[in-house]
């Protein structure tokens, strides 16, 4: 970090962002603390409950410990047109969307570039576990973080080099306890915070639920098998997504998983696993890190984010690419981002068609 | 630092700390007991009374010392409650006031929130169709966000013609415009020692003679009975001493009001967009920033060192749109999310504004697209 004047630090009050920050004090850097507001918490669970005003506290909390300025950002109406009105829609129609990817670009960071403006600082640091490298032709790389259980860089494909030049991720070559043994080392307040591993606004990991509050009604239909008959009847297409087995609720037979959902008609299809293999993918809405490759590539595809990647030839098309693994992939399924590596390194991503 | 934010919180004198200093090593004592050491300590809370009641004109009797402003409002409000079906009110009060008058609407007494259009208070005329023995009427005398001045005197004119109970929450005005509660012919008053220079936790309702008040706690006969609990000596005789400055800060305003014309022509200049034009002290200057939202402003002056607020209520730092800006300008949303409050005192230098004034510059040049 040459030439830093300001640096706004993302604090979403836990863990990783608030070690980050206390890195970078540790550092010596000029530091701004930002909590944005995105979703009001609802619901009695405790840990996880999107921006709950105890994050807020904790954010504050540590900000004051660390010295530095703290404030909350309200981004709600942002939020929920470029983030929760398309995750409803998304899954309406069949898909099991990926909301982090466009939080990350058309909410968060996007937000934060402009509040850093405003603030007259100079780069924005977050807690994700990604790398960033200076290329020999000067473009900027992304990689994964060094710890490949927390690695975040799935996350991050779809951000343009303008926002990546701005980043600075403190936690990039750290583990997780590493995370926690920096924060306990420099006194982070919330250092032993339990983590969420949902999505931020669906805490209890509900999506129909969710679903049922925030949009139209989730579409109920009837549970088919791949020839058409009719094996029973589901409460809401939003409550599935590929390669499920539970809460079918299908009495004997053998263990079914979802291999498709129809939107036009809310069918549920099922059936063996063995039919949820596919060699093949196409992604939509792609972007390139360091700008569109020319030729066909070989590469790691990763399809979710605990999905480790799987060895393929990707060949851009015109705003997507297409994939084909050389071992056939366990449920490919549509709305997921789809992540081109080359060993450590983010090539570019798109969505599943 | 550069310090505009006095609506918030006036700075404390150094009268003010130094009487808090030296009142400290006795005013620990309980003064409801009768030993010397609490004899001490109501010495000196008995003082703070008589400065209190003096700089609003009251007699010591009548003044009930509070916990703070909000507590003096909702002791008012609900204190004159009792036996009250209607309660008329404007729909740009401080939450002490809105939501005090809020819970005795879902209590079932019947709310009339007049409206303040463009910072335009209720005319008397607009009042009286409401009035009648069986209402109270619960406004502020001076706005918190914009600095609109009611016209309190007359609305007390109509509430004794109609036979109404009238509560005044006088927190802004006190210090700003002068304040005689034997003149103005109310049923209670709210101030609070904050605004003028005194600790956060110190307040006090006056009321008038011979009506009784309901206390919002059990617990005491403290304060006639009036307010159970020990009473925080130490924050009154800071709230004493803070009173005994009013006059100063009466004779300063028309030099407040001139460097608030000052900053406020300066960024009408840069394009700031002033909201409540209406009669309004010479205190505050609040100003809507298209292209801006209130609190992001407000951030960024921070991080130049300018001290100012948005005026909205805050909890947990999350600021939402003011809801007196918004109820001013109901066909101008946009006016309520990207407001800021600035907010003098005569401690406010020429050279205050002039530097707060170059901050605005330097950081509206970097808004926009």
């Amino acid at each position: 970090m040459s030439e830093v004047k300001r640096v706004l630090v993302a604090m979403s009050g836990g863990v990783d962002s608030s070690v980050a920050a206390a890195l970078l004090r540790e550092a010596g850097h000029d530091l701004i603390g930002v909590t944005l507001h995105l979703w009001d918490a609802d619901g009695e669970q405790q840990v996880g409950r999107c921006c709950a005003p105890e994050d807020r506290d904790d954010a504050r909390r540590t900000c004051e410990h660390l010295g530095i300025p703290h404030y909350v950002l309200d981004e709600r109406e942002a939020f929920r047109k470029n983030v929760i009105d398309p995750f409803v829609a998304e899954y309406q129609a069949g898909r099991t969307p990926i909301p982090c990817v466009s939080c990350n670009r058309t909410v968060k960071l996007t937000y934060l570039a402009d509040v850093a403006r405003r603030f007259d600082a100079t780069h924005i640091a977050t807690g994700h576990y990604a790398r960033l490298e200076r290329a020999p032709h000067g473009k900027l790389r992304l990689l994964r973080g060094r710890d490949d259980e927390k690695d975040q860089s799935y996350f991050l494909f779809g951000l343009p080099q303008s926002t990546l030049e701005t980043l600075v991720f403190p936690l990039g070559e750290l583990t997780k306890s590493e995370v926690r043994k920096a924060g306990r080392r420099l006194g982070v307040p919330n250092a032993d915070k339990p983590e969420s591993m949902e999505l931020c606004f669906v805490p209890d990991g509900r999506v129909g639920d969710f679903i049922n509050r925030e949009g139209t009604p989730t579409i109920s239909g009837d549970i088919v098998d791949p020839a058409g008959t009719v094996l029973g009847r589901h409460e809401g297409v939003a409550n599935f997504t590929r390669g499920q087995r539970r809460g079918l609720g299908l009495g004997g037979g053998g263990t079914r998983y979802v291999l498709r959902i129809v939107p036009d008609t809310a069918e549920v299809v099922v059936g063996d696993e063995s039919q949820l293999y596919d060699r093949q993918l196409i992604a939509t809405d792609a972007h390139w890190v360091g700008g569109r490759p020319a030729d066909a590539l070989r590469g790691e595809v990763r399809i979710r984010y605990r999905h480790r990647g799987a060895l393929a030839d990707v060949t851009p098309t015109g705003h997507g690419f297409k994939v084909r693994f050389d071992e056939p992939q366990r449920a490919i399924t549509p709305g997921q981002a789809a992540v081109v590596y080359r060993g450590d390194e983010v090539i570019g991503g798109g969505f599943i068609a | 630092m550069i310090y505009l934010d006095h609506h918030a919180a006036a700075p404390a004198p150094e009268t003010v700390r130094r009487a808090m200093q030296e009142a400290a090593t006795v005013a620990w004592a309980n003064p409801s007991s009768t030993h010397a050491a609490g004899r001490a300590s109501r010495r000196l809370l008995e003082a703070a009374r008589d400065d209190v009641a003096k700089s609003i004109g009251a007699t010591a009797a009548d003044v009930v010392l509070t916990g703070g402003g909000t507590e003096a409002c909702n002791l008012g409000i609900r204190g004159l409650a009792a036996g009250r079906v209607r309660v008329v009110t404007s729909q740009v009060e401080h939450p002490a006031v809105a939501q005090s008058v809020g819970r005795l609407g879902t209590e079932g007494r019947e709310v009339i929130a007049l409206s303040v259009v463009e910072g335009q208070p209720p005319s008397p005329a607009q009042l009286a169709p409401h009035l009648g023995p069986d209402t109270l009427v619960a406004v502020q005398w001076v706005n918190h966000e914009t600095g609109t001045v009611f016209p309190i005197h007359e609305y007390a004119q109509a509430c004794r013609q109609h036979q109404a109970h009238l509560f005044v929450d006088a927190t802004q005005a006190l210090g700003k415009v002068p304040v005689d509660v034997g003149a103005l012919g109310a049923d209670a008053v709210a101030i609070a020692a904050q605004k003028i220079g005194g600790p956060a936790g110190a307040g006090a309702c006056w009321v008038r003679r011979g009506l009784e008040l309901q206390p919002l706690l059990d617990g005491g006969l403290q304060e006639r009975g009036r307010r159970p609990g020990t009473p925080d000596t130490l924050s009154m005789v800071g709230f004493g001493a803070a009173c005994r400055s009013i006059g100063d800060r009466l004779a300063g305003q028309p030099r407040v009001t001139e460097l608030r014309d000052r900053i406020e022509a300066t960024l009408v200049q840069l394009g700031a967009v002033p909201n409540g034009r209406a009669p309004r002290t010479g205190t505050v200057s609040n100003l809507s920033f298209q292209g801006w939202k209130g609190p992001l402003l407000a951030a960024a002056l921070d991080l130049e060192g300018v001290c100012l607020s948005t005026g909205a209520a805050c909890s947990s730092g999350l600021q939402e749109p003011s809801a007196v800006i918004r109820a001013m300008y109901p066909d101008e949303q946009w006016r309520a999310g990207s407001a800021v409050r600035i907010s003098l005192g005569i401690e406010t230098t020429e050279r205050d504004i002039e530097t707060a004034s170059g901050a605005f510059r330097q950081i509206l040049a970097r808004g926009g697209a």
